[in-house]
Parts: structure tokens; C-alpha cells; sequence
């Protein structure tokens, strides 16, 4: 072997030997070591041949297996000898694990709050803040049409030749889509199959494309598959097909629609969600879609469409709006002669989410207030804390310890129970997002998004560390300061140090807080309960209701339903325990009429002359015999319907609206109504049993014998002396001894029906009232803190006052003084806030006004008796104070 | 000031033998690393330090402010190559030379204990 062969076999070796090094160490030094080495090895061969130079081999890899090893260790001993950080964190747990019960206590404190806030946190960035999971959700929008000029209806349907002229548009508007809900929907596998109530929804066939959607199973609607002539096909959500079984042979399959054969060509994915919003009803979630049963351009005189259109990719909102008004100009000129009905796009979220936005924003804000309420609190908690080691530290630093080194421990100390809280809220979090959801409407809006995921368990964490840093931030200052002189002037005069002053100062901003919380909660509070009181002209209690459908499919003429619905109604009222049985095709408080018409009186001494403005919008709800009985209703004037029909005669039965606006002087019975050409006769007035909200009336309403029209579906209802909910399997049987072919669906007491409807002010305004008892607790905590940490401080001064004759009571007075003050202080601060806080809550309340001067009184009263109870507790100590024992031991 | 400096000097003594040696080598000019392995071997020290102790050394020391990375020159007799050459800095000098007096002390007193010949220089 040569010479340059062995030094080349050298370099070689000694570049591998250094890769043993650190990656640093090597960029900085390993050129030079290897150079050093081939140095080393060119004198080695001269010297003593390949012996010498095999040896150095051998020597060498011996220096890097030491010298790499223990370079690569030498960060880790770094740090543990000078950078402390490893020695802090050690220090900061054994002081924690030396006094449980404030780790405990401090830890419980923040997962609870920290915990309260993930819950709210989640709720809001699911609903209102992640994007809709469609392709580009922000260039999605629904079209409304503003009735303004002839009806009350601002958010009224579509036709479909709006939609037509939409698809036309053809500039900023890329593609609409109408959609309506399909009444009805009794689904079976098969012919003859068990059958169930499902959500239909007919659309354009281009909503999936339009969504950016494709379906994991099977293709969407083609174009030209529209319209009656057409062969039936069906696109079903996963969620149905797993219902279904999820058999994976159901594209293709024939199935059954109100008996109808269909076809499933396409099973949309997991993730897909998608809520149909209307015009006039609550959004509803959709378990299967078929096209529409007419093309849009044919004249369709049942009911109009839920416009949906998709902009083109990043077009302002401006633009939009610009685009679809220009649509609704060139309507309004061609259909309403130019009397000024509008078009406009809401953005998809914002329509689906604006009935819930304002509580979430509200319980957004006061997730932030709270949490930085704990921070106060903590940072409270730690002053304390570190004033316990005021001596510790001040001899310490005396005796030269390194001030970043006493800051850096205290910041750890608050960093590390944030930490922990943080960690331990998101636990508690997952737990309380299910119980939400649980509580939660079934249609909130996006409600199966409300989960804790990854990312806002990461955040929680980081909020809760975060807010330990803050909060240690006061004390880890005021330690720095503390030092031997400060602390013997501060023991001279018995004062205490500086950090009195913090703490006092965050108390004062805890009471403004929780006083501005407080306020909110009870506001909210006074609201719902005046929800709770309201009279929604109905008796809800012991009523039983389910909806039972007849398609025409089943059931051809009118007689046959009326039939089929007259059967029904006897075998339900034959139920035992069931006192009275009757139907409607709309029930209160579900914000759905289905039927919507512009009625006049002729003849009515309320009419002013202008014919337009003698037509009433009204809501028309179609009920059987004793509907009024059965549901509570109280009868103003005149008589119900009754079992009994005269030939010939229309009746029906206004609402005081109606009664007052065309029947200022009374005596409506026996007037005519004109609906459509149809003549209708007044034999009663009722008070409304209200659709829409619990609190006010809504559109005026009408009610017409369902036996006269043949209403298709309707709601049945029954008065019960048993628990509504179990008459349920006697009804299911009931009904299916009549048809066999018709399921009952949608089975809710009437008592159901108004909780669903007070849900999201019961859950804003539970959230909120925890929050702000939450926020009292944390407020009163610190102020114990404070007044007992005050008479502890001040016992000598105390004893002194006692020994020289103040009395008990005097001595208490002193003390509890100084909490007073801190309060006052607080309420002053806070008040102003209150405003603040009511501009944002304004959206939320119901019949109170946000400046209710006895709810905000009660509030601050009831904040001023809590605090007080809280000072006067650790005050009494005060009196147990023995001066001549206590001053002869000093 | 002097008093903190020294003070600064007394904290880094003693010094490492690799890093005395390293010291007294820079303090007759500038050397690169295998250099100072080579004037150690001259000594006559009979462990001399393995290339990579030297070199850790070198980088502790310039973190330290004792030496200090010279302007790179070519090596003289291996043509192309350049490597890195230390020189060493006042404070450097200044722990060097307390260390110096403080080995001159310890070897006055294992003389005057006995350990090793009186009456040498």
C-alpha cells in the first residue's frame, strides 16, 4: 500500500471519527481536527511506519469516542451548572409539593375557570369563527328578498325564476341553486319496508358542484336531472346511510319516498354538513336530497326557495350585494311593476349563525373577562405567596443572589400553574363542550362542530400558561425590589411592603369585574326568567304532540285524508287517560306556519280604502275540532270550532290583532273573510298561541278548519292526565291500526316544544350567571385574602388600640373599614363598565332594558352584602386578639 | 475595577494543564492547534492531550475570552490548506501569568516540604 493511499485511508477514518462530535462543535472546530489529525499521522508514518500510524487510528478513535461523547453532554451540564432554568423548575416543584393545599386550591381554581372558558372558546371559534367545510365557504351566499313595499316579510323566499335570472347573471354570481324543503318524507328501503320520517330537501342539481362537494359513494344530480319527467334519483348524507346500515351496495339501489321508487346514485361524506335554511322556519338538517320536482322556470305556486348562490372566487361582499341587487332590479321591474322589492345576499355563515351570534359573542366576552379575573386572582394569590418568603428573599439577595435568578423562579412558579390549569381545563373542557352540546337546541346551528380538538386544547394551554406569567409578573417585580433595608423599614413600622398595595389594587379591578359580570348575569337572568313568565297563549302542560304525515301518494283526494285524519283523531282520543285529542297543521313556538296568505275583510270598519294596505299578511293555521280546548287557548269572543259543521259555511277564528286592527269597536263574529276566493266566517276570537317567540306576538293569525282543506301534514295533540311521553307506544299502535303504511314522527311534549324554544337564552343565561358567580367567588377570595392578611399585619397595632381602651367594636370597625373602602373603590370603577358591557348584551335581552335600574342596583347591592360577609369573616379574628398576651411576647 | 478583574482571574484558576499549556504556547505568538500539540510533545510532558481535547479546549477558551481565532494563513507544509490559528488575549495573558505564580508558589513549597532538591533554581 503507498504512502498516499494510507494518508487517503487516514482522512477517511478521522472524518468519520467526527461525526462522533456535535453538529455544532463539528461546523465550528471539525476541519481543524481532522487537519490536526492528518498532521499528526504524516509524522506518525515518518516516525514509526503504518505500526505508528495504525496505533494513532486506534488512539484516535479512542479521543473521539471520549471527547465527542462528552461534548455532546456538555449542554445538559451547561445547563444544570449555570443556566438554572432545570434548577428553578426543580425548585418551584418541591415548593408547590411542600404546600399542597395552595397548589390544590390554586390549580382547582384555574382548571374550573380555565375549564369554563375552553368550553365558551370552543363554542365560539367552532360556530363563529371556523369556516363552513365547503370548497371557498367565504364566496357562498343566500339570497333573500325583501317584500318591503307590500308585506311586512324583510326575509322572504325566492321564486324560481329568480333563481333562473341568478344562474343568468353570469358576472360576479358563478352558479345558484334554489332549494326547498320536501313536506313530507316517509322513507323505506323497500316496498313494504318499516318506514321512517327523514328530511328531504329538493335542489337544484348543481348545489353539490356549487358547494364544492363530491360524494364518497357514487356521482351528484347531472345537469339535466330536473323536473317531474325525469327518472327519481337521490343523494344521501353518510349520517342516513350508516342509519341505513350502510350497506355498501346502496348507489343503484331502488328505495322508496312516500312510496315513490327513487334511486340512490351518491352518498355525500362523512365531514359534509349542510343545514337548508328558510324563509320562514328554523334551519333544518338534511338526510337525503332530490332534485326539484319542476323546472325553475315553471310557474310554481307552492311556496317559494331558499336562494343559494356562489360568488366568484374572492369578490367582495360590496360586489356581491352590487350583483344580486342588479338581479333584483331587473325582477322587481318585470314582475312587481318596479314597486321596489329586493334581492340581497347574506353570507352563508352569517345566515345560518345569526340567531346564535349574539349570545356567543356576549359569552365570548365574558370568557375573556374571567379569565383575566383568574389572572388578577393568581397574580393576588402568588403576591401573597411570595410575601410569606419576603424574608427569604430579601436575605437572599442580601447575600448577592442573582435578582433574574429570584425573578425567573417566581415567573416559572405562575408559569407552571397555568400550566397545569391550562392542561387540566382542557380536560375538564371535553366533558363540558358534550354537556353543552346536550343541552343545545337540536338546531343550533353547526352544533355538531362543538368539540375540543387539538389545536384548542394546544390554546387553553397556552392561555392558562400565559396568564401564570402575567399573573407572577406583579410579584416577580415586587420581589426584585424587595431588599434587607426595605424589609427593616417595612418591620419597623409594622407596615407590610409594597405588596399591600398590589394586592389592594387588584382587588378594586376583581369587584369592578365581577361587579360588570354580575350586572350582565343578572340582566340576562331577568330576561329569561321573564321569558319563563311569559304567557305564550297556550297551556303547554300535560299536552302530548306527533306529527302524522299523509302524502298524496297514499292518499290521492282530499276526502281520503280527511277521512284517514278524522280516524286518527278518534283512535287517539280514545287512549286511556287521554281527555282530548285534536290537530293542527303548525304547532306554536316552532316558528313554522307552512301556510302564509294576504287576507281581506271586506266590509270590515277597520279598512281604510286603499286596497293594498286592507290586505293583511297573515299566518293561516288549519285546525280541527277543539284545537283551542285541547291546546289552552283562551277565547276572547264567540265560540270554537266544534265537532259539528254547518253546510256551506267557512269558519274560521281570528287573533286580537286582526280582531283590533279591522274591529276597533269588537263584534267580529259572523264578518267574512275573502282568502284567495275563498269566503271564510268569524265565529270566534282567540288570544294567539304564538309561533314564533315566547315573549311577543308574531304575524296576526287565522285559524280555518283543517276538515275544510285537508291539511297534509298535521300535528296531533292530545291533553293528558298521564306523563305526556308515555303515551307515545299506545299512539304508534293507535295510528298504525288505521294505516300501516304511516309512521308517527316527531313525538315531543307541548312542555319540549317551549324548552327547545328557551334554550339558547337558558344556556346563555346559565353560562353567563356562572360565569359571574364564578367571578363574585374569585373577587370575595382575594378580599378574604386581603382582610385577613390585613389583621394579621396590624395585630400589634390592634392590640395596642385594644390595650389602650378601644373597644371590640370599634377595632372591627377599623378592619372591616379598609375592605369597605376596596369595595367602594371597585363598584365606582366598575360602573362605568356596566355600560360598556350593556351596549354588547343589548342583542340579548328580552323585555328588560339594559339600563334596568333595580337589576343593576340588586346586583351591586347583592356584590356589596357578599363582600361584606367575606371581610367581616376574617375580621372577627381581629377580636380574638388577647393584647397583654400578645404584647408580652413580643 | 482592578479588584473585579482579578477577581475574575482567581475564579478561572486552577487552570486545566491542556489549557495552561495551550496558554503558554499563544504566549509566544500565534500557533494552530496541531502546533501546540507539537511544542507540548518539545515540553517533554509525557501526556500529551489527544487532538480532540485540544480542540474542545480551544473552543471553551475563545467562549471564555483567553484566545482568540487569528486571521487564517496558509499552512506552510501542506500547500493549499488554510487552518484555524489562535492567538491569545490580554486576559489570556493575565490568567496565564497567575497561574504561572501560582504553580512558582506550589513548587516553593514542595521544596521547602521536601519533595524535591533545595538550592536549585
Amino acid at each position: 500500500m503507498t504512502r498516499n493511499r494510507m494518508l487517503n485511508l487516514s482522512e477517511r477514518w478521522f472524518r468519520l471519527l467526527h461525526r462522533l462530535y456535535p453538529p455544532d462543535f463539528r461546523d465550528e472546530m471539525g476541519a481543524a481536527v481532522v487537519e490536526a489529525y492528518m498532521d499528526r499521522a504524516c509524522d506518525a508514518l515518518k516516525t514509526g511506519g503504518r505500526i505508528h500510524l495504525i496505533a494513532l487510528w486506534v488512539r484516535a478513535f479512542v479521543d473521539s469516542l471520549r471527547n465527542g461523547a462528552a461534548e455532546r453532554v456538555r449542554p445538559a451540564a451547561l445547563w444544570r451548572r449555570a443556566g438554572a432554568w432545570g434548577r428553578d423548575i426543580e425548585l418551584v416543584r418541591r415548593r408547590l409539593v411542600r404546600s399542597p393545599i395552595f397548589a390544590a386550591s390554586t390549580i382547582g381554581t384555574l382548571t374550573i375557570g380555565l375549564g369554563m372558558f375552553a368550553v365558551v372558546y370552543t363554542a365560539v371559534q367552532k360556530v363563529l369563527i371556523d369556516p363552513m367545510p365547503y370548497k371557498d365557504p367565504g364566496d357562498l351566499y343566500y339570497v333573500w328578498r325583501d317584500y318591503g313595499p307590500i308585506s311586512d316579510v324583510k326575509r322572504g323566499s325566492v321564486v324560481g325564476t329568480d333563481i333562473l335570472e341568478l344562474q343568468k347573471a353570469n358576472g360576479v354570481i358563478e352558479a345558484a341553486a334554489g332549494l326547498q324543503p320536501m313536506l313530507g318524507g316517509i322513507f323505506a328501503l323497500r316496498e313494504g319496508a318499516e318506514a321512517m320520517e327523514i328530511a328531504v330537501t329538493r335542489t337544484s342539481p348543481n348545489l353539490f358542484h356549487l358547494l364544492g362537494v363530491a360524494p364518497a359513494l357514487g356521482r351528484s344530480f347531472a345537469p339535466d336531472e330536473i323536473g317531474r319527467a325525469r327518472e327519481q334519483v337521490m343523494v344521501m348524507t353518510h349520517h342516513l346511510w350508516k342509519r341505513l346500515g350502510a350497506a355498501p351496495g346502496i348507489v343503484g339501489r331502488d328505495v322508496r319516498l312516500q312510496g315513490r321508487p327513487f334511486t340512490v346514485i351518491g352518498v355525500l361524506p362523512p365531514d359534509f354538513s349542510f343545514v337548508r335554511n328558510d324563509a320562514a322556519a328554523p334551519p333544518q338538517r338534511v338526510d337525503a336530497y332530490i332534485p326539484l320536482a319542476v323546472n325553475l322556470a315553471e310557474p310554481d305556486r307552492r311556496g317559494g326557495y331558499a336562494g343559494l348562490i356562489r360568488a366568484r372566487r374572492g369578490a367582495s361582499p360590496g360586489a356581491v350585494a352590487a350583483a344580486v341587487d342588479a338581479v333584483g332590479r331587473a325582477v322587481d321591474a318585470r314582475d312587481f311593476n318596479s314597486r321596489g322589492l329586493k334581492l340581497y345576499p347574506v353570507g352563508l355563515k352569517a345566515d345560518v349563525i345569526s340567531r346564535i351570534r349574539p349570545a356567543l359573542v356576549v359569552l365570548g366576552a365574558a370568557g375573556l373577562v374571567l379569565v383575566f379575573m383568574l389572572m388578577l386572582n393568581l397574580a393576588s394569590v402568588l403576591i401573597a405567596r411570595a410575601a410569606q418568603r419576603e424574608h427569604e428573599v430579601a436575605v437572599s439577595r442580601a447575600l448577592g443572589a442573582n435578582t433574574i435568578a429570584i425573578v425567573r423562579s417566581t415567573l416559572l412558579e405562575g408559569g407552571l400553574l397555568g400550566l397545569a390549569g391550562g392542561a387540566l381545563g382542557a380536560l375538564v373542557a371535553t366533558w363540558g363542550t358534550s354537556a353543552l352540546v346536550a343541552l343545545a337546541p337540536p338546531d343550533l346551528p353547526r352544533r355538531e362542530a362543538i368539540a375540543i380538538d387539538s389545536s384548542i386544547a394546544a390554546a387553553v394551554i397556552a392561555v392558562g400558561a400565559l396568564l401564570g406569567v402575567l399573573a407572577a409578573a406583579a410579584p416577580a417585580v415586587w420581589a426584585a425590589r424587595v431588599s434587607l433595608s426595605s424589609l427593616l423599614a417595612g418591620s419597623a413600622v409594622r407596615g407590610g411592603g409594597g405588596q399591600s398595595r398590589w394586592r389592594r389594587g387588584m382587588i378594586v379591578a376583581q369587584v369592578a369585574l365581577s361587579l360588570i359580570l354580575l350586572s350582565s348575569g343578572a340582566l340576562v337572568m331577568r330576561s329569561f326568567e321573564r321569558l319563563l313568565r311569559a304567557d305564550p297563549g297556550f297551556r303547554s302542560e300535560g299536552v302530548f304532540t306527533v306529527r302524522v304525515r299523509t302524502p298524496p301518494e297514499f292518499f290521492p283526494q282530499t276526502s281520503d285524508t280527511i277521512a284517514f285524519q278524522d280516524r286518527v283523531e278518534r283512535a287517539l282520543a280514545a287512549i286511556p287517560g287521554v281527555t282530548g285529542a285534536s290537530a293542527a297543521s303548525a304547532l306554536p313556538l316552532t316558528a313554522t306556519a307552512f301556510y302564509e296568505e294576504r287576507i281581506t275583510i271586506p266590509g270590515a270598519p277597520g279598512n281604510t280604502g286603499d286596497a293594498e294596505q286592507d290586505k293583511a299578511l297573515t299566518d293561516i293555521i288549519l285546525a280541527r275540532a277543539k284545537y283551542v280546548e285541547v291546546m289552552g287557548m283562551r277565547l276572547i269572543a264567540g265560540r270554537t270550532f266544534t265537532e259539528s259543521r254547518q253546510n256551506g259555511v267557512t269558519e274560521a277564528m281570528i287573533d286580537t290583532a286582526i280582531a283590533r286592527r279591522f274591529f276597533p269597536e269588537g263584534n267580529a263574529v259572523g264578518a267574512k273573510i275573502l282568502l284567495g276566493e275563498r269566503s271564510l266566517t268569524i265565529i270566534g276570537v282567540v288570544n294567539q298561541a304564538r309561533l314564533y317567540d315566547i315573549h311577543a306576538d308574531g304575524r296576526p293569525q287565522i285559524l280555518v278548519r283543517a276538515e275544510d282543506f285537508g291539511a297534509r301534514p298535521l300535528f296531533y295533540v292530545m291533553r293528558t292526565t298521564r306523563e305526556p311521553h308515555s303515551l307515545l307506544p299506545e299512539v304508534q299502535s293507535a295510528v298504525q291500526r288505521v294505516d300501516p303504511r304511516v309512521p308517527v314522527g316527531d313525538a315531543r311534549a307541548m312542555d319540549d316544544i317551549v324548552q327547545a324554544s328557551l334554550s339558547p337564552q337558558a344556556i346563555g343565561g346559565t353560562l353567563i350567571s356562572v360565569f359571574a358567580v364564578g367571578a363574585l367567588l374569585l373577587a370575595a377570595m382575594g378580599l378574604f385574602g386581603v382582610v385577613a392578611g390585613s389583621v394579621t399585619r396590624r395585630r400589634h397595632e390592634l392590640a395596642i388600640r385594644l390595650a389602650l381602651g378601644a373597644d371590640h367594636g370599634r377595632v372591627l370597625r377599623l378592619v372591616l373599614k379598609e375592605g369597605v373602602l376596596l369595595v367602594m373603590a371597585g363598584l365606582l370603577i366598575g360602573a362605568p363598565g356596566i355600560y360598556v358591557a350593556n351596549r354588547l348584551i343589548r342583542g340579548l335581552l328580552v323585555g328588560v332594558s339594559p339600563s334596568d335600574p333595580l337589576t343593576l342596583l340588586a346586583a351591586a347591592l347583592g356584590l356589596l352584602l357578599v363582600t361584606m360577609v367575606t371581610c367581616y369573616v376574617p375580621a372577627r379574628r381581629a377580636l380574638k386578639i388577647e393584647p397583654a398576651q400578645l404584647l408580652r411576647h413580643e | 475595577m482592578g479588584v473585579d478583574r482579578n477577581r475574575g482571574i482567581d475564579k478561572r484558576l486552577p487552570l486545566r494543564q491542556v489549557e495552561f499549556h495551550i496558554l503558554l504556547s499563544l504566549a509566544s505568538g500565534e500557533r494552530h492547534g496541531y502546533g501546540i500539540i507539537q511544542d507540548i510533545e518539545a515540553r517533554g510532558e509525557t501526556s500529551v492531550p489527544d487532538v480532540g481535547t485540544m480542540y474542545r479546549a480551544l473552543a471553551r477558551m475563545v467562549e471564555a475570552g483567553l484566545i482568540e481565532a487569528a486571521a487564517r494563513r496558509p499552512a506552510l507544509d501542506r500547500g493549499d490548506e488554510r487552518r484555524n490559528y489562535y492567538r491569545i488575549t490580554s486576559a489570556g495573558m493575565r490568567v496565564a501569568r497567575a497561574e504561572a505564580r501560582r504553580l512558582e508558589l506550589l513548587t516553593r513549597a514542595a521544596r521547602l516540604g521536601g519533595l524535591l532538591p533545595k538550592g536549585v533554581k
